[in-house]
């Protein structure tokens, strides 16, 4: 039977879409506190090989899940701890993040490639992770917006020394923004191994990690505005197979480009009303009071 | 953004502006981010941690270092391959470098490579029938531009104060490969190889020389040239004075009377060029035309080895050359222990997170 | 510092060093092989590697050097050359887009045999081999145009070369042979191996209405999984061991038998007779059709058995009159397109919804 096209292409908006969202949510905790890791793409990879490994060794999909979530966090906290305690550069450190999960999970992946998993057991047509997107991102909208946690979050990533002032530690919420941005971002690595694909590959994020940094700005560090963006991201993709699939002459390549210029004309756009949405010490160390 | 404080500006004194900028020459081992010694403590400590994990993986480390060693410094065709693995890092370590000056950042790196590709390639196809000595350089002054162009709106961006150009130059790395691709599945895409999506072949005129027997190319000369007229600009010029003025201080800059926003177009626009030719050099020497997946990272290997060596030139032309050893462990780990060659980018990260988490009185 | 200066000035002595150091231990012969994916993918790489494992087996003392993801630009060159350097005396270059490394290679290393899979070109000490694919897929096609209810099927292709275009068409052609109203939508992931897009191709397909999936790409895992989920068959290719992915919904695939060829090529080299040739074997040498699905009814698997017969015997699905999908006739009646024009289709045959890009 076949499914409209719009609801073709929905459909695989929200299944691409999916990954991208968890990874932009953890990544934007970290950046409201005030951290830019660009080594998300190594944490999803990181989670994506453990997922799929764990799911390969225990049989259950959703072990793999936590296993991958955990794995995240892990991964991140190696991030966090040079980049907060040791006060090295983000960027760098971002860099190396990224290095080192092409690595380790190239390592970690290799025995289990070929492996058939059990992937995760879907509800109405979509696997929980799909159906619990959406409410992650308003859930997490409610802890950085209407929380006393969330609010010593946005302190820090404004101004650490005031919220340093204020009585809060600014290093230690950051290192429970990374474990929780960590935690969300193998999560969404481990959806393409475990739910999108159901196989394990080298370096299968392709991409994915950084796109989820463009979408945390596309979004304007809001959560709520990551769905849209994950869905107009993971759409482009899904877009121009479907309209291959109907026989459209559709370059791909000019399509996956609009998700990346809108974001650019985005920041301009948003440059020029000069309303700077940006964490104000984001990127910046906080070195205490001295 | 960071201030270097250790390479401002001092102040006028009463025999006048110190011109010739702080005394660099102590500075040089400390302005990598470690002196040797130390260095070598790091980097053993990184090979036994990787060892650590290669053993629980069930391979054999030792033997790997061993075979690599003796492949790398015993074996000219595996010596020549440092080299070849070398001189784009070399060039878009600079691009990164002379932005960071001035206190940009610039992790453009990839996408100024595919675009300067893209741009030498346009010649290439656009003028088979010049001799070498003209489409050469030719190729070259497109490779140039190619680059230049793409790191030129991030530039203007940043000069405007509209966008942070770390941002714009990240998401510019991903447009670029997607133009490339555009290219060769489309207009460019050659009608011999059953329409395998790549360019058409370089006439030889278009191809870079290499050392016979080797794939070590004319384009390491670019990068040793690159990083001599940068350490010459730095240190011995009133304009790298002024640069490092600014990323040192700018708002003082700015009441001295230097044209910030220009230096700053300006800067961008000359180290996305570097990076450029990085790209023209690799296509018209290592791969012969325009494919997809012309580079494995480059940019951000430069990022990388521009930061561990400080932007220093001698720390960079070291920092290179040891990424191109690692890169070849990787090499010998895949031909002969069956393991992805993915795994050595582990050992850089242990690397580099050593450096990263070395403890800091300074910030 | 001076010091420092020295050891860079001095380094270019070092290229004068010996090539090949004795970095290989003693053996028979010593062979490598990369590939551009994973052996383990249930597809290409997978029988590329069945058939090194068997040729393994056959010659005992024989030394197999393996690089897995190389990646089908210079990169291969490094690698090959580092297996040279190892002592490898011949090299099998596994995946299209190492052609022209590996000829430029074998320019430089006279003494050294190549056999490169999918190609063209050939030297003295480099010969090409593939499977006869096309002609082998227009069995496929009876089988995909029996065994569908909504005669639309679907394909998902990696990279739309020649070879993957006349596959696709003897594809059509079998199945319009047994059922005219059956329709083939094509969907190009643009790369031989990307899991995420090659689901969301089959997807799309079915979306369309495709009840009958298959695929060119390096691995069917992903298309036959997909197809799997969503209750529709699939037809493999590649290799056998796919049919393992789908429980229910297999009609039947296609799979490389490497083995025989390699070894016989292992042998020459040993013995020293190595001899380039374009080597294309289809059914019944270097490709076997697999075991039927349990949904096939025993008239069609007779059917589709007759047709691969017919191919094995030297059918020709390719011989005039034949008109592509706009109309034009491009095999003029009485006229063959034979082995040496499979890689110039640039056209899909009538019943094929598509352009070829």
């Amino acid at each position: 039977m076949s499914t409209s096209f719009a609801a073709g292409v929905l459909t695989s908006s929200i299944l691409s879409g999916t990954s991208l969202l968890y990874a932009t949510l953890g990544e934007l905790v970290g950046e409201r506190a005030g951290i830019v890791n660009l080594g998300l793409e190594g944490t999803m990879l990181i989670g994506a090989s453990v997922g799929f490994a764990a799911a390969s060794v225990t049989g259950d999909p959703y072990l793999g899940l936590l296993a991958a979530g955990l794995a995240g966090t892990a991964a991140n906290l190696l991030f966090g701890f040079v980049v907060i305690s040791r006060r090295a550069n983000q960027l760098a450190a971002g860099l190396t993040l990224m290095f080192f999960g092409f690595g380790a999970s190239a390592l970690i992946g290799r025995p289990f490639v070929g492996a058939i998993v059990p992937g995760l057991p879907e509800f109405f047509g979509f696997d929980a992770l799909v159906w619990l997107a959406a409410p992650t991102a308003v859930g997490l909208w409610c802890v950085i917006f209407r929380t006393r946690w969330g609010l010593g979050l946005r302190a820090v990533g404004e101004d650490p020394v005031a919220a340093f002032a204020s009585g809060r530690r600014p290093e230690s919420l950051r290192y429970q923004a990374l474990s929780l941005g960590g935690f969300l971002g193998g999560i969404g690595g481990a959806h393409l191994s475990l739910a999108l694909t159901l196989t394990w590959d080298e370096g299968m994020t392709a991409g994915r990690g950084f796109i989820a940094i463009a979408l945390v700005i596309f979004a304007r560090w809001n959560p709520l505005w990551a769905v849209p963006g994950a869905l107009v991201f993971g759409g482009a993709e899904a877009l121009q197979l479907q309209l291959q699939a109907r026989g459209a002459d559709v370059s791909p390549f000019l399509m996956n480009m609009t998700p990346y210029l809108l974001t650019m004309l985005i920041l301009v756009f948003w440059g020029w009303n000069r309303r700077s949405t940006a964490p104000a010490a984001l990127g910046r160390n906080f070195f205490g009071v001295e | 953004m960071p201030h270097d404080s250790a390479l401002a500006l001092r102040g006028p004194s009463l025999r006048g502006p110190n011109l010739r900028g702080p005394n660099l020459r102590g500075r040089y081992l400390r302005t990598m981010k470690f002196p040797v010694p130390r260095a070598l403590i790091i980097t053993l400590a990184a090979l036994a941690i990787f060892a650590a994990l290669l053993l629980a993986a069930g391979k054999d480390p030792l033997r790997a270092y061993a075979d690599t060693l003796v492949y790398v410094f015993g074996n000219s065709y595996g010596f020549s391959e440092l080299f070849v693995r070398m001189t784009p890092v070399l060039l878009t370590a600079v691009a990164v470098a002379l932005p960071a000056r001035l206190g940009l950042i610039n992790v453009g790196g990839e996408g100024q490579l595919y675009m300067g590709a893209w741009l030498a390639t346009a010649g290439a196809l656009a003028f088979p029938n010049l001799p070498a000595w003209l489409l050469l350089p030719l190729m070259t002054i497109f490779g140039f531009a190619g680059g230049a162009l793409w790191a030129l709106l991030p530039g203007v961006l940043r000069a405007a104060r509209l966008v942070n150009e770390t941002i714009s130059t990240l998401l510019l790395n991903y447009i670029a490969p997607l133009i490339v691709s555009f290219f060769i599945f489309g207009p460019w895409r050659s009608p011999e190889s059953a329409s395998y999506p790549q360019s058409p072949a370089f006439v030889d005129a278009a191809r870079l020389p290499s050392i016979p027997g080797t794939r070590v190319h004319a384009g390491l000369l670019f990068g040793v040239v690159s990083l001599a007229l940068y350490s010459f600009l730095m240190r011995r010029t009133r304009l790298g004075l002024k640069m490092r003025a600014i990323g040192g201080n700018p708002e003082a800059s700015v009441r001295l009377g230097i044209p910030v926003p220009a230096f700053i177009v300006a800067t961008m626009a000359v180290a996305g060029g570097i990076a450029g030719i990085a790209g023209m050099a690799e296509v018209s020497a290592i791969q012969g035309r325009l494919v997809s997946g012309l580079s494995p990272g480059y940019g951000f290997m430069g990022f990388l080895v521009a930061w561990l060596a400080g932007n220093s030139a001698g720390g960079i032309a070291v920092m290179a050359f040891l990424f191109a050893v690692i890169s070849s462990i990787g090499d010998i780990l895949q031909i002969t222990q069956d393991v992805p060659y993915a795994v050595v980018n582990l050992l850089m990260a242990v690397i580099l997170f050593i450096v990263l988490g070395q403890k800091r009185r300074t910030p | 510092m001076r010091l420092r200066l020295l050891i860079p000035l001095l380094m270019p002595l070092w290229l004068l060093l010996p090539g090949a150091l004795p970095l290989a231990a003693q053996t028979k012969l010593t062979v490598g092989a990369i590939y551009v994916g994973s052996v383990h993918d249930y597809g290409y790489n997978e029988a590329m590697h069945d058939g090194l494992m068997a040729m393994k087996k056959a010659i005992p003392g024989v030394t197999l050097l393996e690089a897995e993801n190389v990646p089908e630009t210079a990169e291969s060159t490094r690698i090959m050359e580092g297996m040279i350097q190892h002592g490898a005396k011949l090299i099998f270059a596994t995946s299209f887009g190492h052609q022209q490394f590996a000829f430029d290679l074998a320019k430089q290393h006279p003494d050294v045999d190549f056999e490169h899979a999918g190609g063209w070109m050939q030297m003295p000490n480099f010969g090409n081999f593939f499977g006869a694919t096309q002609a082998a897929w227009y069995p496929m096609g009876v089988a995909a145009g029996k065994m569908t209810k909504s005669n639309i099927l679907g394909f998902v292709a990696g990279v739309p070369i020649g070879y993957v275009v006349g596959n696709i068409n003897a594809f059509a052609m079998g199945a319009r042979s047994v059922n005219p109203k059956a329709e083939v939508h094509v969907v190009v992931t643009g790369g031989w191996s990307d899991k995420a897009k090659e689901a969301a191709a089959a997807n799309a397909l079915i979306d369309q209405g495709a009840d009958v999936v298959t695929m060119h790409v390096d691995s069917p895992a992903t298309v036959i999984q997909t197809a799997e989920h969503r209750g529709v068959y699939s037809i493999g290719f590649q290799s056998i061991a796919a049919k393992a992915l789908a429980p229910k919904f297999w009609i039947t695939g296609l799979g490389f038998t490497w083995g025989p060829f390699m070894t016989e090529t292992a042998k020459s080299v040993m013995a020293g007779g190595f001899k380039p040739a374009m080597v294309r074997e289809g059914l019944g040498q270097m490709m076997a059709v697999a075991p039927f699905g349990p949904a096939v009814p025993a008239a069609t698997r007779t059917l589709v058995t007759a047709a691969a017969e017919k191919v094995e015997k030297g059918y020709n699905p390719f011989t005039g009159p034949v008109t592509d999908n706009t109309g034009v006739v491009r095999i003029k009646d009485g006229e063959s397109w034979g082995g040496d024009k499979m890689g110039s289709f640039d056209w899909y045959v009538e019943g094929v919804i598509g352009k070829p890009k």
